[in-house]
């Protein structure tokens, strides 16, 4: 299973390779992936790779993603080369408006990729007082709802459990709920 | 080896460094390699041993003290990034030459691509310049077992051996085998020897030819001994190509051979560029009709090979000549060897849907909330034709703000400056000169900088851009912080104004680096006293990083007014806040609240007061 991720920095996309490798390594597959590191100030384009499987290289090459889990609508398609023909996009809508573009539109069905579309922000708008940073597990949540990448609710709220910081475990189940209800 | 574990390739070498009996370990950060060191920090405590570990305040400073450590016998490493190796490049050619008692690895990342650097050098051509081992790994996993054999290597021949990964093994994410037990500690026996431990030029007669000595010896052992990184992997059908590679280019190869079962490839791979196993690549050479080399970044491999007539390459422009080489490039470089058809499949659709969309790349900004942000801005308006040299840090990328006219290397901004002042002096004709740099920086190499610039009489503004952090490479602390690696510990606060009145400086000034409209006429003044005086200006502009807020600061937000804005895109070009857009459609600015952190700072932007405090709507 191959993963790209993208979004802009400071979106918390380095959690979501983090517990994809944490539910990973529990059911005793090996992971590797590739981490984006500085020069990714908040609001910069940022891409992680991140694969399961008997792989050496960290990265995805064009064409051959899975699963390309999007942060935001805009670096979904700027990316949406990587995925293979019949991958799965889960994508995190701002303006649902500008993605329902024709030429957009007529690539994903020619290709046969499957959306599954979260208004994130909105969501965080109204169950979370706006507080944007939640926005990680929402995607994450998505993606078990629409049933992409081989993760279950389950395995990823035991990730959520373990990897999220102690005082921030509700909250953060919470919002993996609401991902979830929402992709589904 | 008992347990696996998810780690940072950086974290797999600090890892190997810590379990391989390493007791001082020193750095300066650098992207890709910064992680590295806090994880020596982290893995020696659990660990139980107890390593030293330190950020020297630049990369000379760190090698020394490392390097020294080593020569009672203890193991020691150094830890830096390609443009690092070149503050350091004067202690590393001399003690290369040393005949060293305990093991020295110098470990260095590599950044092609370059993601994050000036340069996209390769530092195993400074490893063939200095004629030093190097060791390329390909994963996280053989990173972390390097470590081990390069510090035999070492002790061994008594040489500063180097481990020369690149960025996508420092940040692959990897599970790694992990060693329960830690290799036992060396005595200091140092012992007085000045033949060995001064650097004399007469001591070049023996040290050279020893050292020459001591390559050819590692290159017979490289042949023989080191098969787990230098190997032929066969082709399981009928061979059409050969490869030679190394790094994570030999990574890829081995994905593709698994998942397209691709047949027809056989695979040369060297874990140890340096010296070249030359006798083992003959020998694959001639095996083949054709041969591609596949390394990152230059052609150090291939232009160590006897015989390069059938070899394709970097060095004779086959693979191109610089970047990184991703999947799909490789992809390409072997169908075209090979005569393949290659299918490009560019999505027309997704093309005109980008454009339609006006979805463009967004390249690494300031935060929005960055402190820089609002110093950059009060300094263009103060001095709109005045020249900015700036350094390397966050605040190159002032350069959207206009603020960042030059920026060479770290602690140029200081020379820069010196250097721009004396054309406009040669002329006879002002012109201001205010020069950007960050805290750490100018301890890394400002500083001596700013002595000459003192000495020497000249006029500019030096402006500190003192966040509290070094924050580009991940929030370390720096000598006006105080604060050391190892939680709790905790070092001298150097402070920055005692610092230049020690150098000399007699305007020295801090301020707050958000109250943007003060600030302006703070430097005109700073400006009009060094051009007076003929003598540099130092501004401190204060405010922390945001990234490194524990409690965030008291909200001010903000709207534009639309009744008020005129659409002259001012805020956009001039202040350039991931927070603040315009509406192509409306003609208006407005508020991107997925971004905007209340900072307030962009009311003083606007020309027109149409950016106003939410509450006053
Ligand atoms: S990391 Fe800190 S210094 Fe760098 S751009 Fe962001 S706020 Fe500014
Ligand atoms: S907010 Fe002010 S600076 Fe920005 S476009 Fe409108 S009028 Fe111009």
């Amino acid at each position: 299973m191959q993963f790209v991720i993208v979004g802009t920095g400071g979106q918390g996309i380095l959690f979501a390779s983090k517990s994809l490798g944490h539910i990973a390594m529990e059911k005793g597959r090996s992971v590797v992936g590739s981490e984006v590191h500085g020069m990714a100030q908040r609001g910069g384009s940022v891409v992680s790779h991140f694969k399961v499987g008997e792989y050496l290289s960290p990265l995805v090459k064009v064409g051959e993603a899975d699963v390309l889990l999007a942060f935001d609508q805009n670096e979904a398609v700027r990316n949406l080369h990587y995925l293979r023909d019949g991958g799965k996009l889960v994508v995190n809508l701002y303006d649902p408006e500008a993605f329902e573009n024709d030429r957009l539109q007529s690539s994903l069905d020619r290709r046969k990729i499957e959306v599954h579309p979260v208004e994130g922000y909105s969501i965080l708008k109204e169950h979370m007082g706006g507080r944007f940073l939640f926005l990680n597990v929402l995607i994450l949540g998505a993606m078990c709802g629409a049933g992409v990448g081989g993760v279950s609710m389950d395995e990823m709220s035991q990730a959520i459990r373990d990897l999220a910081p102690a005082r921030f475990v509700d909250e953060n189940l919470k919002v993996l709920k609401l991902g979830y209800e929402a992709a589904r | 080896m008992s347990k696996r574990s998810i780690l940072l390739g950086n974290e797999a070498i600090a890892r190997g460094i810590v379990e391989a009996g390493c007791e001082i370990a020193t750095a300066y950060p650098g992207t890709p390699s910064s992680e590295i060191l806090p994880a020596v920090a982290a893995y020696s405590d659990q660990l139980g041993t107890k390593t030293a570990v330190e950020w020297g305040a630049n990369e000379k400073v760190a090698y020394e003290m490392a390097v020294s450590a080593s020569f009672g016998g203890k193991r020691t490493c150094c830890i830096m990034k390609q443009v690092g190796l070149n503050v350091a490049a004067d202690p590393f050619m001399s003690t290369a030459h040393f005949d060293l008692k305990g093991g020295f690895l110098l470990v260095v990342s590599d950044d092609p691509g370059p993601h994050s650097s000036q340069t996209e050098q390769d530092s195993r051509y400074f490893a063939m310049f200095a004629k030093v081992p190097c060791f390329d790994p390909s994963t996280a996993e053989e990173a972390k077992e390097m470590v081990f054999d390069a510090y035999d290597l070492s002790e061994k021949h008594g040489i500063v051996t180097m481990l020369r990964p690149t960025g996508k093994v420092d940040h692959a994410r990897q599970d790694v085998p992990l060693r329960d037990e830690v290799l036992p500690p060396r005595k200091d026996e140092f012992k007085k020897d000045p033949k060995r431990w001064v650097c004399l030029p007469a001591g070049v007669k023996v040290n050279h030819p020893r050292l020459n000595d001591k390559n050819d010896a590692i290159r017979n052992e490289f042949e023989e001994d080191y098969g787990k990184y230098n190997y032929v992997v066969p082709a399981k059908g009928t061979v059409r190509l050969g490869i030679i590679a190394g790094g994570t280019t030999f990574a890829f190869l081995s994905d593709m051979i698994r998942t397209s079962g691709r047949d027809d490839i056989e695979i040369l791979k060297i874990g140890t560029p340096v010296p070249l196993p030359v006798k083992l690549c003959d020998e694959f050479i001639a095996r083949h009709e054709k041969v591609l080399v596949l390394e990152q970044t230059y052609p150090v491999i291939e232009t160590q090979l006897n015989d390069r007539t059938k070899i394709m390459g970097r060095w004779n422009g086959f693979v191109p000549r610089a970047g990184e080489l991703l999947p799909e490039l490789i992809e390409g470089i072997i169908a075209e060897c090979l005569g393949d058809k290659v299918e490009t499949s560019i999505d027309e659709d997704v093309r005109s849907a980008m454009e339609e969309m006006h979805v463009t790349p967004r390249p690494p900004m300031l935060c929005p909330g960055c402190p820089h942000r609002a110093s950059f801005f009060a300094i263009r308006k103060a001095l709109p034709k005045a020249i900015n040299p700036s350094d390397i840090g966050c605040y190159t990328l002032g350069i959207m703000q206009k603020g960042v006219d030059s920026a060479i290397d770290m602690g140029a901004a200081v020379t820069a400056a010196s250097g721009f002042y004396l054309a406009s002096k040669v002329d006879g004709e002002e012109r201001p000169v205010v020069a950007t740099i960050g805290d750490s920086t100018f301890f890394h190499s400002g500083l001596t900088g700013l002595a000459s610039a003192v000495y020497n009489r000249h006029a500019f503004v030096l402006a500190i851009l003192d966040n509290r952090i070094t924050a580009m490479t991940g929030g370390q602390s720096s000598p006006n912080v105080g604060t050391k690696l190892r939680k709790g510990d905790q070092g001298v606060q150097i402070d920055l104004e005692q610092v230049c009145r020690g150098c000399g400086v007699s305007y020295i000034k801090t301020v707050e680096a958000y109250d943007v409209n003060e600030n302006v006429d703070v430097v005109k003044d700073a400006w009009a006293y060094a051009w007076e005086n003929k003598e540099p200006a130092v501004l401190i502009f204060k405010h922390p990083c945001i990234t490194i807020l524990k409690e965030p600061p008291t909200p001010r937000p903000v709207r534009v007014d639309p009744e008020v804005c005129i659409g002259c895109k001012y805020c956009i070009t001039s202040f350039n806040c991931p927070g603040l857009v315009f509406d192509e459609s409306s003609k208006k600015a407005y508020i991107d609240e997925r971004y905007c952190v209340n900072c307030g700072v962009c009311m003083s932007v606007c020309p027109h007061g149409a950016i106003v405090s939410r509450e006053e709507a």
